[in-house]
């Protein structure tokens, strides 16, 4: 799994390559807390190259949510595979994020 | 409503019946009138017949006799003194004639004006007396007996009189003209018969006591026979019949009440009789009215009852599996079974089902028959399904079953028990017995599974029954049964016993043929005989089916997160060996990966050492996942499932692993056996 951040301006694009499952969802957790300590602005999760995610990863994602909304800023989900869609599609979480191609 | 009906159909049954009664006693009594009434008349003019012809006997006699002595009598007359020869002679000869006479007409003889020589036979004598009755005083020529005969120029019979010189008795007299050379009739030859045996004759007419019997003469006197007056104004029968010659009528007067008092009396007993008869009937009527609403109540309680069992047996009948072959797309179980109650319902169970690979299956018999031995199976068969649902060892899934129906058991009832759970993947069977028979087991060499007897269900709660185990080979069979089989009796309460049995189960065929060739031999050896006991058999052949393509998988980890990735490959592996698209794949790997982390964040507490034993069995429609861990019992699957239309803020942060096994998988199910929790999962592929 590999995470890397990227901060311009207001706009924070975090990208995740690989499997996001539960040992990497440690990590990967770790790894957020200071954008999600800083969520104004906008998060990018760029999801080309992630190919897995466990209910662990998006107990991540749903963190991040909550955090950037509190601080009035906004979570997109980009570029989710097919089989990641499905999951989201099975948890809802469909709705809760705004996805973009 | 219906009782009224009711009375009113009985009482129209007693009219008809009084009525048809009465009139059958009518028509009989008509005609048995009518009978006794040609029977009197019968016996009446038959008597009558009988005196007339006597009569006429002795009048021919007397004709005949006087007849013949004309010729002499007329040749005698030229000599009248020999005339007294031919009239003794005329006594002489005729024992009828008691006394005769030749009387000349009055100047026939110039010597003496009337001459009449007379000879009769005294009463009590036995000669002939002579007398002549050409006397003043009785002045023969006008007496009847001369005048009329000479009259009429034939023969005549007197009027009977009673003969005043010769003894009083009742005499009558034929005389006939006796005739001159020259043509006149100048005499009367005379022969008097005694009637005294007229009376009797007379009276012999009497067809009953109080007939009366009458001889009345040409002039209407009554001659001889009763001479008691009848009863006036009632009815009488009067039969009477007239001897031609003499003129005589005889009659016999019956008194009505003489023919018919006998009838009648009968008659009127009869018809008291029937009277009765009716009041009889009414009497039974109107209990059987009583009795009928009673007996209709009796039957209508009954058809309710009967119909509750036919409810109740289908309901039974609807707990156990009875749909075979029960697992069609199985290839590895050929199973039969059947239950046969000996009344409507019964207390025998068999059930079986499958979970995670296993065949959970039992069979039992409840002491004692009917209605609450059914109530004791279906408490029973309720408990192996809710019990064996989480529980993997039999031993222990008896011990609950056993604590719960003893704790409980009022009726000292209890049921022999035997569950087994097969694993269908290695065929190795646990099993716990609570006081049955023991099943047979058919492979090359037959023999009974050995079992512990332990205790039956119900006996004793706290009671620790031993699980046992043994192996099964692809196509060993397993026979259990209740011993209406084996105790199944004929007529002459031999029993089918083992024997019989085992012949049946010698020949090797299909469960279905098995359980078919069983029923046959029992029904034929028990033949007319009542069924004396429920009678359950359960016939499971192990078969090497699609099993034969399963593969196994074994992995396990550490209660450590990041043994979780190890996951992904061994699902990798499983995943190439199926060709699986990397979608289901992914899938399979996220249940397994959220099932796994479950156990490893929560089965054990933390700081502690902990396995985690995942198996995965490999088919070819299927792949079946079972995951084991020792930790504290925790079942996944108890827990509510998340909502996953909740806005993001709503939502909780854990609560999704759980579900997305849910999602992905097909099948779910957690037990908790021997001390670890069991969650097995199947996706079918």
């Amino acid at each position: 799994m590999e995470i890397n951040i990227n901060k311009q301006e207001n706009v924070t694009t975090v990208k995740l390559v690989g499997r996001l499952d539960t040992p990497a969802s440690v990590e990967v957790s770790k790894e957020l807390e200071p954008v999600a300590a800083d969520a104004a602005g906008t998060i990018i999760l760029d999801c080309k190259d992630l190919t897995y995610i466990s209910s662990s990863g998006l107990r991540i994602f749903l963190t991040l949510r909550k955090a950037a909304t509190a601080q009035g800023g906004t979570v997109i989900v980009k570029s989710i595979n097919q089989d990641i869609r499905n999951v989201f599609m099975m948890t809802g979480f469909l709705n809760l994020f705004r996805i973009e191609e | 409503m219906k009782l009224i009906r009711s009375v009113i159909q009985g009482l129209m049954l007693v009219i008809v019946a009084a009525v048809t009664l009465e009139a059958t006693g009518l028509i009989q009594y008509y005609f048995t009138q009518k009978g006794i009434r040609k029977e009197a008349t019968q016996r009446a003019e038959s008597r009558l017949e009988v005196a007339k012809l006597k009569i006429l006997d002795i009048v021919d006699q007397t004709e005949v006799a006087v007849h013949n002595s004309v010729w002499l009598a007329q040749w005698a007359l030229s000599v009248p003194d020999s005339l007294w020869a031919v009239s003794r002679r005329m006594v002489q000869d005729n024992p009828v004639i008691v006394g005769s006479t030749i009387a000349l007409v009055p100047g026939y003889d110039r010597k003496r004006p009337l001459f009449s020589p007379y000879c009769f036979q005294a009463p009590g004598e036995s000669s002939i007396r002579v007398s002549s009755l050409a006397t003043e005083e009785y002045d023969y020529p006008s007496q009847e007996w001369f005048t009329k005969p000479l009259e009429l120029g034939e023969g005549y019979w007197s009027e009977p009189y009673v003969d005043e010189g010769g003894g009083e008795i009742l005499m009558t007299t034929y005389s006939v003209p006796l005739k001159a050379p020259d043509g006149r009739f100048v005499a009367v030859l005379t022969a008097d018969i005694s009637l005294d045996w007229l009376n009797d004759l007379v009276i012999s007419a009497r067809t009953y006591p109080n007939a009366v019997c009458t001889l009345v003469s040409r002039s209407g006197k009554n001659m001889v026979g009763d001479t008691g007056t009848l009863p006036k104004d009632e009815k009488n029968h009067v039969f009477s019949t007239t001897v031609d010659k003499t003129g005589w009528a005889i009659s016999v007067i019956i008194p009505d009440k003489e023919i018919f008092g006998g009838i009648r009396q009968v008659g009127f007993l009869v018809a008291l009789l029937q009277v009765l008869g009716i009041a009889m009937i009414i009497v039974i009527l109107f209990s059987a009215a009583k009795d009928q609403k009673k007996f209709k109540e009796l039957n209508e309680r009954k058809e309710r009852m009967e119909n509750e069992l036919r409810i109740a047996r289908a309901i039974q009948m609807s707990m156990i599996p009875k749909i075979f072959p029960p697992f069609p797309e199985r290839k590895d179980l050929d199973m039969s079974a059947t239950i046969v109650p000996a009344k409507e319902v019964g207390g025998d169970l068999y059930d079986f089902y499958i979970r995670d690979e296993k065949l959970i299956f039992c069979i039992g018999d409840v002491s004692g028959k009917g209605i609450p031995a059914s109530l004791v199976m279906a408490v029973t068969r309720s408990l192996f399904r809710t019990v064996s649902a989480h529980e993997d060892n039999p031993a222990a899934i008896v011990r609950i079953m056993n604590n719960s129906m003893a704790e409980v058991n009022e009726s000292n009832m209890f049921v022999t028990f035997f569950i087994g759970i097969l694993d269908l993947a290695s065929g190795h069977l646990r099993y716990c017995n609570a006081g049955h028979n023991a099943p047979l087991i058919l492979t090359d060499a037959k023999h009974y599974l050995p079992v512990e007897s332990n205790l039956p269900l119900g006996v004793l709660a706290g009671f620790e029954f031993k699980e046992q185990e043994a192996v099964m080979a692809y196509d060993d069979a397993i026979f259990l049964y209740t011993d209406g089989l084996t105790e199944a009796e004929n007529a002459t309460h031999e029993l089918f016993g083992e024997d019989r049995m085992d012949a049946v189960l010698s020949t090797r065929r299909s469960s279905d043929a098995h359980m078919e060739a069983i029923k046959k031999a029992v029904a034929e050896f028990v033949g007319e005989a009542p069924q004396s006991d429920d009678l359950t058999m359960l016939f499971i052949h192990y078969l090497n089916g699609s099993l034969n393509q399963q593969k196994e998988r074994h992995l396990v980890l550490h209660n450590s997160v990041d043994q979780i990735s190890q996951l992904a490959d061994f699902l990798q592996e499983i995943a190439d060996e199926k060709g699986l698209d990397a979608s289901t794949a992914m899938n399979i790997n996220l249940a397994l990966e959220e099932a796994v982390t479950n156990v490893i964040m929560y089965a054990y507490p933390e700081g502690t050492d902990g396995l985690v034993d995942l198996e995965a069995i490999l088919r070819d429609d299927s792949l079946v996942f079972i995951l084991k861990d020792n930790g504290t019992p925790f079942d996944p699957t108890a827990a509510p499932e998340a909502d996953v239309t909740l806005s993001a803020e709503e939502r909780n942060i854990g609560g999704l692993g759980i579900f997305l096994v849910r999602k992905i998988m097909d099948t779910v199910h957690y037990v908790r056996s021997d001390g670890q929790n069991v969650l097995s999962m199947t996706k079918n592929i």
